[in-house]
């Protein structure tokens, strides 16, 4: 029976959006508005020896580390990004100054009479130059059972190693933050997804309480966790040249800038070893993550937490030993990017599991079924998993609407069939939400509800099912129920839009608002209930040792793909995604398929065609040219269902869907290709190129 | 100094690229992109600016003498529906860009940009497209491969604009097209490949093979075409390492943010054999 929350209703800001109302921070004119232009470090490890200005025509400025009141860094996990370069620079596109002025023409103008001399450094360009370096950021592992003693008694041990590449978010609208100051206080607007991330950032960087600083998001043209961190950088700059120039400025990036210098997903190595029994079951896994973080660390660390915490997939294995390490590197820092740190571990541990089973001969879906986790089982992490896990009903489902072991067994030449098994940890990692403690209010004025939250609508449907959670609880029609402006001056902070958690955890406490708000409905005219996320007194985190519940629940699925490829060109045509998905209960089953539809394309993308390499600490696909992601003539038959699975902390039963599509396509187009060529995939993207090499002994 | 010229018709169009240096713009999708200098600022052109796009005698598609006529100034999307243009060249300007970009791209253009990825290219090399070039006082007429002379660089004289682009009256009964991208739209030609032949009772009574985004240049060899004219298809099974080995050496790409060298020159060399084997 479905739900009757899932059935859809119509996007709340599509219509704004599709007839072009939609303000974005590109549409909005501020009186006496001047616009900044960033110079950037032209190098990628290097000490500025000087820099030449010219004489500067009235009204403009330029704005560098010298005007910073605070610490000159900006505020995330690891604070070592500089806000403006100070006497070094450690990649290309680094921020050194700004310059700003009325006029587009005069800044650009002045930005090319500006000469900095460098005195180059010796840099490090990739992993494998980070590693013999000894240049790490952060260095984390956790073990589980007995590894050492089962690798010794293992009747078979495997190596291999996987890699993924970089991969740039092209949200629809570059990234975009104008800074005001007005009136003793610091009005930032912009595209963005965590507003109280800008707002700290500011309050380090300005040196001042909270309470004088305003942050205003603008609609926002997609962000992919593009714009979790990022946007804090921009604020801060654009925050202290309105200062010093006591009028609103306005920074705009064009997609070539965009890409230059803002973050990634980050590049990675995995290495495994593993010991198999005698029934050739992996009883013992030795997993060695590497990322590329870049030049900076920032938010890195949590990334690599969620990707060694996701590196063991859906299965158990008892013995287990995880390393990760992030690298620093002279490349553009690596960031946010749905999945965080999970479709790099997940793909690779996916394309083992499948490589494993195809050199022992057997179906690899068989394969992975004889190690899948199920209730009760402990996680990677010996935490527990305390929910059903529905896999062998999503297995079945897939399977009937895929025929996939009816395909895989008619094998032929260059076409394949290829499946994934994947989970998505729902909300932060570790103590995350029980650090944030997410807070949200529900006011009742009348018959109207106004739910205050910090989550943002950004294109992924947020503000539709947030509102859908509490019109329907209230029995309210969806116009009686308004989201408060994103205004961290009228909301509180329920916490980043990230990690899948809006639904989940901000949804949840408005769903329990909600509820108590429809007890206490006649009470008075106006009321007010605000309620903090209180984790689940259960679940057990210890972050030193990584030992406990990396998450309090997961979302499930399986994706089966179908591809072609074109014998003479090695072209990969992905024909058709089958895709089920546990994600609790869906709130909007539209909606989600959106999610779902986006997170699968942007997955293909990543795993064939998204090339981008920086072979010197420079991007060589840097605009949109040369970086190609998929369009609608890309896109596949999607054919997706969903199992129901209510998580008894979930607003009606709901879970995380945001990232879970993204992590399952890679894996499933990768073992298709893999079935269809005959040969293993172990690096991703596969382009013609690669699958070219891969084939040359064939002909 | 003007910004820019828009004249009445071809007349006055020719005057003024007579009496000023200009650069002639029609859709302006390859020259917008390559002149924009960034968000909120004038594009770089060096000189003024005088736009043909509108005018009604480069946009005619006629017959004339059995030979196809196109004016330069011919959309992409109006070749792919008139029912003069070969399927071959349909084929080819199908798979260009995206139906925003062959609303404004004209034909005259993707000649003019003379990139070596263009992809009308291949086919005009192959069917010995010519070219009318016109100015006030003179008209020429030039073979298409005497006019494109490097990568963005054409032999077109200040004071002339291209008009015409003429393909000769002749029947291929076998075509094969493949452009290479790195997807499946809006995508810049990592490779292509355009063949046609003319086969009768299985004799190869002509071929033309030509090749796009390996070379400065498209390339095409009569030499080595005409060593396979006159044969019969069923030796040319035999002819194909030798034929393969010939186009090897015409064949020389280059590593860039697209592709590789290597996979560039194999493709070609293997879309050119799946084209021979197909003619038997």
């Amino acid at each position: 029976m479905k739900n009757c929350i899932s059935k859809p209703i119509n996007r709340v800001d599509a219509p704004a959006k599709i007839s072009g109302k939609a303000k974005y921070i590109g549409d909005i004119h501020f009186e006496n508005q001047l616009f900044a232009k960033t110079v950037r470090s032209a190098r990628a490890k290097a000490k500025i020896v000087s820099i030449k200005t010219p004489t500067l025509p009235d009204d403009y400025y330029i704005i560098d580390k010298n005007d910073i009141p605070g610490i000159n860094r900006m505020r995330t996990v690891v604070s070592d990004h500089p806000i403006f370069a100070e006497d070094e620079v450690n990649y290309i596109g680094q921020p050194i100054l700004l310059v700003v002025g009325p006029e587009r023409e005069k800044i650009y103008e002045i930005v090319s009479q500006i000469k900095i001399k460098y005195k180059d450094e010796a840099a490090i360009y990739n992993l494998e130059e980070a590693e013999v370096k000894k240049a790490v950021f952060t260095e984390y592992s956790y073990s589980k059972g007995e590894p050492k003693a089962t690798f010794q008694h293992a009747e078979r041990i495997i190596e291999d190693e996987y890699r993924t590449g970089r991969q740039e978010h092209i949200y629809l609208e570059p990234q975009g933050i104008t800074g005001d100051y007005k009136d003793g206080c610091m009005y930032i607007y912009g595209s963005l997804q965590c507003p109280f991330y800008i707002e700290g950032a500011i309050q380090d960087v300005l040196g001042w309480d909270s309470d004088r600083i305003r942050i205003i998001q603008s609609t926002t043209g997609g962000a992919f966790g593009g714009k979790e961190e990022f946007p804090s950088l921009m604020a801060c700059q654009v925050a202290v040249a309105s200062i010093k120039t006591k009028r609103p400025v306005k920074m705009i990036y064009d997609r070539d800038e965009d890409i230059i210098c803002s973050t990634k997903r980050h590049p990675s190595i995995v290495r495994y070893k593993a010991g198999l029994n005698k029934n050739n079951e992996v009883v013992a896994l030795d997993i060695d993550i590497k990322f590329d973080a870049g030049a900076y660390s920032e938010l890195s660390p949590v990334v690599l937490q969620r990707g060694m915490f996701s590196a063991t997939g859906v299965y158990n294995f008892p013995n287990l030993k995880v390393r990760g390490r992030n690298f620093m590197t002279n490349n553009v820092p690596s960031g946010a990017f749905r999945g965080f740190g999970a479709p790099q571990t997940i793909f690779s541990t996916e394309m083992l599991m499948h490589n494993i089973a195809v050199k022992l001969g057997t179906n690899p879906l068989d394969y992975k079924i004889r190690h899948l986790l199920k209730r009760g089982y402990p996680t990677c992490t010996s935490g527990k998993i305390r929910d059903e896990v529905k896999l062998p009903e999503i297995i079945e489902k897939v399977e009937k609407m895929s025929w996939y072991r009816r395909k895989i067994g008619k094998h032929k030449k260059f076409k394949g069939v290829g499946l994934s098994l994947f989970l998505h940890g729902c909300g932060f990692t570790g103590k995350g939400e029980a650090t944030i403690k997410g807070k949200i209010i529900l006011k009742k004025n009348g018959d109207t509800v106004t739910l205050k939250v910090s989550s943002v609508e950004m294109g992924q449907g947020a503000e539709t099912c947030l509102r859908k959670i509490v019109a329907h609880t209230l029995s309210l029609p969806m116009k009686k129920v308004i989201c408060e402006t994103i205004d961290t001056g009228l909301i509180p902070n329920s916490g980043p839009t990230v990690a899948s958690r809006t639904i989940m955890i901000v949804g949840g406490l408005l769903r329990q608002a909600s509820l108590e708000l429809k007890d206490r409905w006649n009470d008075a005219n106006e009321i007010e209930i605000s309620k903090t996320y209180k984790h689940p007194d259960f679940l057990s985190w210890d972050d030193d040792k990584f030992e406990g519940d990396a998450y309090p629940t997961y979302s499930w699925g399986t994706n089966v793909a179908e591809i072609e490829i074109d014998p003479v060109t090695y072209e990969i045509d992905v024909k058709k995604i089958t895709a089920v998905y546990d994600v609790g209960v869906p709130i909007d089953e539209k909606t989600l398929e959106g999610q779902i539809q986006g997170g699968i394309v942007q997955g293909i993308g990543w795993a064939t065609i998204e090339v981008m390499n920086s072979p010197k600490g420079k991007l060589t696909q840097h605009n949109l040219t040369d970086y190609k992601i998929p369009t609608s003539m890309d896109v596949p038959e999607i054919e997706c269902e969903f199992i129901e699975n209510p998580y008894e902390f979930g607003p009606f039963g709901a879970k995380c869907a945001g990232e879970l599509p993204f992590v399952g396509a890679p894996p499933a187009v990768a073992a298709a290709v893999s079935n269809a060529m005959s040969v293993p995939i172990r690096n991703i993207p596969i382009t013609p190129e690669y699958l070219m090499e891969l084939d040359k002994h064939e002909d | 100094m003007v910004d820019g010229f828009r004249p009445a018709d071809l007349q006055e169009a020719l005057e003024f690229r007579a009496r000023h240096p200009s650069i002639p713009i029609a859709g302006g999708t390859d020259l917008m992109v390559q002149k924009a200098r960034g968000f909120g600022l004038k594009p770089d052109f060096n000189k003024p600016l005088l736009f043909i796009g509108h005018l009604r005698k480069l946009r005619q598609i006629s017959v004339r003498d059995g030979n196809i006529h196109i004016g330069a100034g011919v959309l992409l999307s109006e070749l792919i529906i008139n029912d003069k243009i070969s399927e071959a060249l349909k084929m080819a300007v199908r798979q260009m860009a995206s139906p925003p970009s062959r609303n404004l791209a004209t034909i005259g253009g993707n000649i003019c940009n003379a990139s070596p990825a263009g992809d009308t290219l291949p086919y005009l090399y192959a069917v010995d497209a010519k070219l009318i070039l016109k100015s006030v006082s003179s008209e020429r007429i030039i073979h298409i491969g005497k006019f494109i002379t490097d990568p963005k660089q054409n032999t077109l004289e200040h004071d002339e604009l291209l008009t015409e682009i003429i393909i000769p009256n002749k029947i291929f009964n076998v075509s094969y097209y493949k452009k290479v991208g790195q997807r499946k739209g809006m995508s810049l030609t990592k490779a292509s490949f355009q063949g046609l032949a003319d086969i009768k009772n299985s004799n190869v009574l002509d071929i033309r093979i030509a090749f796009g985004s390996v070379a400065p240049i498209i390339v095409r060899s009569r030499e080595i075409e005409a060593s396979i004219i006159g044969k019969p298809v069923s030796e040319i099974n035999a002819a194909v390492p030798e034929i393969l080995k010939k186009y090897a050496t015409l064949i020389r790409p280059i590593d860039d943010a697209r592709s590789s060298a290597a996979y560039r020159k194999r493709v070609s060399l293997r879309l050119l054999e799946d084209f021979l084997s197909k003619l038997s």
